[in-house]
């Protein structure tokens, strides 16, 4: 038998079954046990904080807690734990008061990856008066690696953004509203915005690869596809959207 | 070749950013959180690459599991080597412990059994390490509350040995060997009596939480007078090392850490001046 394995799976697995007295070591082991649960509770509290704001300490610790029992960690660093948050709350609504409740998760994870996504260029609008009009219809951008966007299925932003300020804020009961929600960051400073339908579509064309004549595509009942296209593209421009052409 | 690093640091933290840029306190050296900095951009990165322009740095790892069985995580060494590339550590440490196994982080620095298979077994890993980053690296021994029936040895026995058999050097946490001395029961002043002094190039202070017939190791208190006197007991054995104060939780105002870190300061020069006059 190779001892050191063997101890670290015992180790192992009775921190994570919570045991309290395991026979291959003595003293405080509980320690170890209580110490798991609770660091682990604390990175899906920093990395959901409105979430947590939301749902208030006790019930966010119980939905925290089954996640942990579910989900051990795989990161080597912590602060990417909870990835699978939002779909785990929404597969157990029990945990989850308010099914809007799982729109806040979900702005939270796109803004903690938000702001420390890999640094990037930005395409300015003279970058773009370069391109020759004929390479217009064919002409490809890459949005920056902050960008991210998401849909809700509530308009869950005026909460989020009351409890961001104040953790004590009062807020209305949020409606059912699906829609996309864009989160970027410029310089060191996340932002977000809520989209229609037709410039999130557009959007999406743009991360997907498209090209600008495609993106008019996509906005075929619009009066006016190639104007649209142009000024949602001046906009994206605008905030720090986009890196580059290709 | 040794990087020479000298005089008193601190841990480099968030909240402290601002005021290591604006103020350019009187801090000799920083140590910084590798695993903090292995993201792919942004504020993060940003600071430190800033606060590197004014400050020499030490890498501190919390997650590289020298003594867990997995291979290494072969993209973690990868970052970690791009780090260290980024912004030149005088030495880059972990701890001497594991942190889980079968793929999985636990998050915590758990102890290892004191064994002569567990010395080789270190012993062949940061072989493996120290090769891949080009570098020598430094192991902090960690605070612990259980130990193993299979232990065939003392903690200081086995880091001793483990710095003689590897050549690796040590980052002796001073608090950690008091925590683990109430823990455990023995004399601290005998843990810190066997580090070979050749291989001791950094020292941590810390505060801990004390429950009485146990402590726990939990960096959100100043540092306690027990650990001051295991520290001048430890300057007296060793001659000076950099020396720095941890600080993770409970994050106070920079000043006051500083005022701490003074105090570690004169602690140290006193402690050594009425050596040389007793000699």
């Amino acid at each position: 038998m190779n001892a050191i394995p063997e101890l670290q799976h015992q180790f192992q697995d009775a921190v994570l079954a919570g045991t309290l007295v395991p026979v291959l070591a003595t003293g405080h082991f509980e320690i170890y046990v209580n110490a798991y649960r609770g660091r682990l509770a604390e990175a899906l509290r920093d990395n959901y904080p409105v979430l947590y704001r939301a749902m208030g300490d006790h019930a966010f610790s119980q939905l925290a807690c089954s996640y942990v029992a579910e989900h051990p960690s795989r990161f080597r660093s912590i602060r990417w734990f909870g990835d699978d948050l939002t779909a785990f709350a929404e597969a157990h609504p029990d945990l989850l008061p308010h099914p809007a409740l799982a729109d806040l998760a979900r702005m939270d994870w796109a803004l903690r990856g938000a702001f420390d996504a890999a640094d990037s260029d930005t395409l300015s609008a003279a970058d773009v008066a370069t391109i020759a009009v004929e390479k217009w219809p064919g002409q490809c951008f890459v949005l920056q690696a902050a960008v991210r966007l998401i849909t809700l299925q509530w308009n869950v932003e005026p909460i989020w953004q009351a409890l961001n300020q104040d953790e004590n804020a009062a807020t209305d009961a949020p409606q059912a509203l699906q829609h996309s929600l864009l989160v970027w960051r410029r310089e060191f400073e996340c932002h977000w915005r809520s989209l229609d339908a037709r410039e999130a579509t557009a959007l999406l064309v743009i991360a997907d690869g498209g090209t600008f004549a495609e993106v008019c595509e996509s906005l075929d009942e619009d009066a006016n596809p190639a104007q649209t296209a142009a000024m949602y593209l001046r906009q994206w421009i605008e905030h720090g959207l986009l890196e580059k052409i290709l | 070749m040794k990087t020479e690093l000298q005089g008193f640091g601190l841990g480099l933290r968030t909240d402290h950013y601002r005021d290591f840029i604006d103020a350019s306190p009187r801090v000799d050296w920083l140590e910084v959180i590798s695993e903090n900095y292995l993201v792919p951009g942004g504020k993060p990165l940003y600071f430190l690459d800033r606060i590197r322009r004014d400050y020499p740095m030490v890498m501190h790892g919390v997650s590289l599991s020298i003594g867990g069985t997995d291979p290494f995580d072969a993209d973690y060494l990868k970052q970690l080597k791009a780090l260290v590339d980024r912004i030149q550590p005088a030495w880059i440490s972990d701890h001497l412990c594991w942190t889980g196994t079968e793929s999985l982080n636990l998050h915590d620095l758990l102890p290892m059994p004191y064994t002569h298979a567990a010395l080789r077994h270190l012993t062949a890993r940061l072989q493996q390490v120290q090769d891949y980053l080009g570098r020598p690296l430094l192991m902090e021994n960690v605070s612990s509350y259980v130990t193993y029936p299979s232990d065939e040895m003392s903690e200081w026995e086995f880091i001793a040995e483990l710095a003689m058999c590897s050549g690796c050097d040590l980052l002796l946490d001073v608090n950690n060997v008091y925590v683990s001395s109430v823990n455990h029961g023995f004399d601290p002043h005998v843990f810190i009596d066997a580090m070979p002094a050749q291989h001791v190039r950094q020292i941590h202070l810390a505060g801990h939480e004390d429950h009485g017939s146990y402590i726990i190791d939990t960096h959100d208190h100043p540092v306690s007078d027990a650990v001051w006197d295991l520290y001048a007991h430890t300057i007296r054995r060793l001659g000076m090392v950099p020396t720095m104060i941890e600080r993770d939780d409970n994050i106070p105002p920079l000043a006051e850490l500083i005022t701490e870190l003074d105090a570690a300061r004169r602690l140290a020069e006193q402690t050594l001046a009425a050596k040389e006059r007793a000699a």
